[in-house]
C-alpha cells in the first residue's frame, strides 16, 4: 500500500493536512453557499489561483520586451533561459519547441508545490485529480509529438515494436497492447502517483509537526523548521523530476537517426 | 477502486485540465513566445556582434603585423641610411684631414722658400753694406792718413759697426 493508500485506509480522506483560508472560512461560514462552493473546489481555486500568477508575472514580463532586461523581466528570463537550457541539453536544438509546455508545466507544479508551505495555502498537487490531470496532459502531449514527429504509420509501428519477419507480426498485437498500456496507462498513473504520493505526504509532514508543536508547546518547532526545509527541497526535486521525464518522454518518443540500428530502441520502451 | 473513486473527481479532473490547457496556450502565445523570440535576438545580436568584434580583432591583429613588418623595414633602411652616412661622414672627415695636411705642407713649403728668400735678400743686404762699408773705410783710410794704431782703430770700429748691424 502506498503512503497515499495508508492514510485514506487511516482516516478515510486524505485531508491530513494545514487548514487553508477555504476551510477556515467554511469553518466559519458553515452556512454560506459561496464559502461551500469554494471549499467544494477547493484545489481548482488554489490552482486558478497559481495559474493566475504565473499568468500575470509571466506575460507582465513578457509585455516589456526590454533589450535589456531588468526586474521582473530578468527574472522570468533566468527562469526561461535555465529550462530552456535544460531541455536543450536533453533534447537538443529542435527541444526549444517544447519549451513553453515543459516550462508551464515545470513552473506550475513547481508553485503549487510551494504554495503547500505559505500559511493559509494549499498545494493543489497534494490532491490526485490535479497531479492525473497534468500527467494526462503530459502524455497525450508527448504521444501528439510523436504522431507529429514519426508520421502515423511510424508512431503505430513504433507502438508496435517495429515488427520485423513473421515472428514480429505475430507479436504485433501484443506489442500494441504492452506498448499502449505502458504509454498511455503506466506512464501517466506513475508521473501523477509519484507527485501526489510525494507532495500530499510532505503536507501531512508539515501538518503532524504543527500538530505535535501545539501539543508539546513549541519544543518540536526547530523540526518543523527542519521539515519545511525538506519540504521545500522536496517540492522542487518533484518539480523537476515531473519536467526530467517529460523531457526524458519526448525524448524517447522523438525519431533518431539510429534508431533502426540502435539496439537501444528496445531499451527505449523498457524505461517507459 | 474505493481508492480511485475517493481520490480521483473526474470533474475537477477535467477542470484543471482545461485550465492548464488555457493557461498553457495563453502562456504560449503571450509570454513564452515574446520571451524567446527577445532571447534569441538578444543572443543573435550578442552572436553577431562577437563575431563582429573577432573580425576586427582578426583585422587589428593583421594591421599590427603589417605594421610591424612595416616598421621594421623602416628600421632596416634607417639603420642602413645611418651606416651609409657615417661612412660618408668619415670619407668626408677623411678627405679634410688629407686636404688640411696638403695645405698645411703647401703653406710649410711656402714658408720654407719665403724664408729663404728673405735670408738670400739680407745676405744680398748685408753683401751691400760690407761693400759699402769697405769702400767707406777705403775712402776714410784714402782721405785721411792715418798710423798703423790709428788704422786698427778704425778697423776695429768698423767691425762693431758690422756687427750691430747684423
Amino acid at each position: 500500500m502506498s503512503i497515499a493508500e495508508q492514510s485514506v485506509a487511516q482516516t478515510g480522506h486524505v485531508t491530513e493536512e494545514l487548514p487553508n483560508f477555504i476551510t477556515l472560512l467554511n469553518q466559519w461560514f458553515p452556512h454560506s453557499g459561496l464559502v461551500h462552493f469554494f471549499h467544494y473546489w477547493e484545489n481548482i481555486v488554489f490552482s486558478f489561483l497559481v495559474l493566475g500568477l504565473i499568468a500575470h508575472r509571466f506575460i507582465g514580463a513578457a509585455r516589456q520586451k526590454s533589450f535589456l532586461p531588468k526586474g521582473r523581466q530578468n527574472r522570468c528570463e533566468m527562469v526561461v533561459e535555465g529550462i530552456t537550457g535544460f531541455v536543450t541539453g536533453i533534447l537538443g536544438p529542435k527541444g526549444i519547441e517544447h519549451v513553453p509546455f515543459l516550462g508551464t508545466l515545470f513552473i506550475y507544479i513547481l508553485i503549487e508545490n510551494f504554495l503547500g508551505m505559505i500559511p493559509f495555502m494549499k498545494s493543489p498537487t497534494s490532491a490526485w485529480s490535479t497531479t492525473i490531470a497534468l500527467a494526462l496532459i503530459t502524455t497525450v502531449y508527448v504521444q501528439w509529438v510523436g504522431i507529429k514527429e514519426q508520421g502515423f504509420f511510424h508512431y503505430v509501428k513504433h507502438m508496435a515494436g517495429n515488427p520485423q519477419g513473421l515472428l514480429g507480426l505475430a507479436l504485433v498485437p501484443i506489442m500494441l497492447v504492452i506498448n499502449l498500456s505502458i504509454e498511455y496507462l503506466a506512464v501517466p498513473l506513475s508521473l501523477s502517483l509519484r507527485l501526489f504520493a510525494n507532495v500530499s505526504s510532505e503536507d501531512k509532514l508539515l501538518y503532524k509537526f504543527a500538530e505535535l508543536t501545539g501539543m508539546y508547546w513549541g519544543a518540536p518547532f526547530p523540526f518543523q523548521i527542519f521539515a519545511n526545509v525538506l519540504v521545500m527541497i522536496f517540492s522542487l526535486v518533484q518539480a523537476f523530476v515531473f519536467l526530467l521525464l517529460a523531457t526524458v518522454y519526448i525524448s524517447l518518443i522523438m525519431p533518431h537517426d539510429e534508431e533502426h540500428s540502435d539496439p537501444q530502441c528496445g531499451a527505449s520502451s523498457a524505461a517507459h | 477502486m474505493e481508492f480511485f473513486q475517493e481520490n480521483i473527481h473526474l470533474k475537477e479532473v477535467f477542470i484543471q485540465l482545461v485550465a492548464f490547457l488555457i493557461v498553457f496556450l495563453t502562456l504560449k502565445k503571450f509570454a513564452w513566445k515574446p520571451l524567446l523570440a527577445i532571447m534569441k535576438e538578444r543572443r543573435d545580436k550578442f552572436e553577431h556582434e562577437w563575431t563582429h568584434i573577432e573580425k576586427i580583432k582578426k583585422d587589428v591583429a593583421a594591421l599590427q603585423k603589417d605594421y610591424q613588418t612595416h616598421l621594421q623595414k623602416i628600421e632596416e633602411e634607417a639603420r642602413i641610411k645611418m651606416q651609409e652616412a657615417i661612412q660618408e661622414g668619415r670619407r668626408i672627415a677623411r678627405e679634410i684631414q688629407e686636404k688640411a695636411r696638403a695645405d698645411s705642407q703647401a703653406s710649410f713649403e711656402k714658408a720654407k722658400e719665403t724664408i729663404g728668400i728673405e735670408v738670400e735678400k739680407a745676405r744680398i743686404e748685408l753683401r751691400r753694406e760690407i761693400a759699402k762699408l769697405s769702400l767707406q773705410v777705403a775712402e776714410k783710410v784714402i782721405s785721411e792718413k792715418m798710423d798703423g794704431a790709428f788704422h786698427e782703430k778704425k778697423a776695429l770700429e768698423l767691425i762693431d759697426e758690422l756687427e750691430k748691424k747684423l
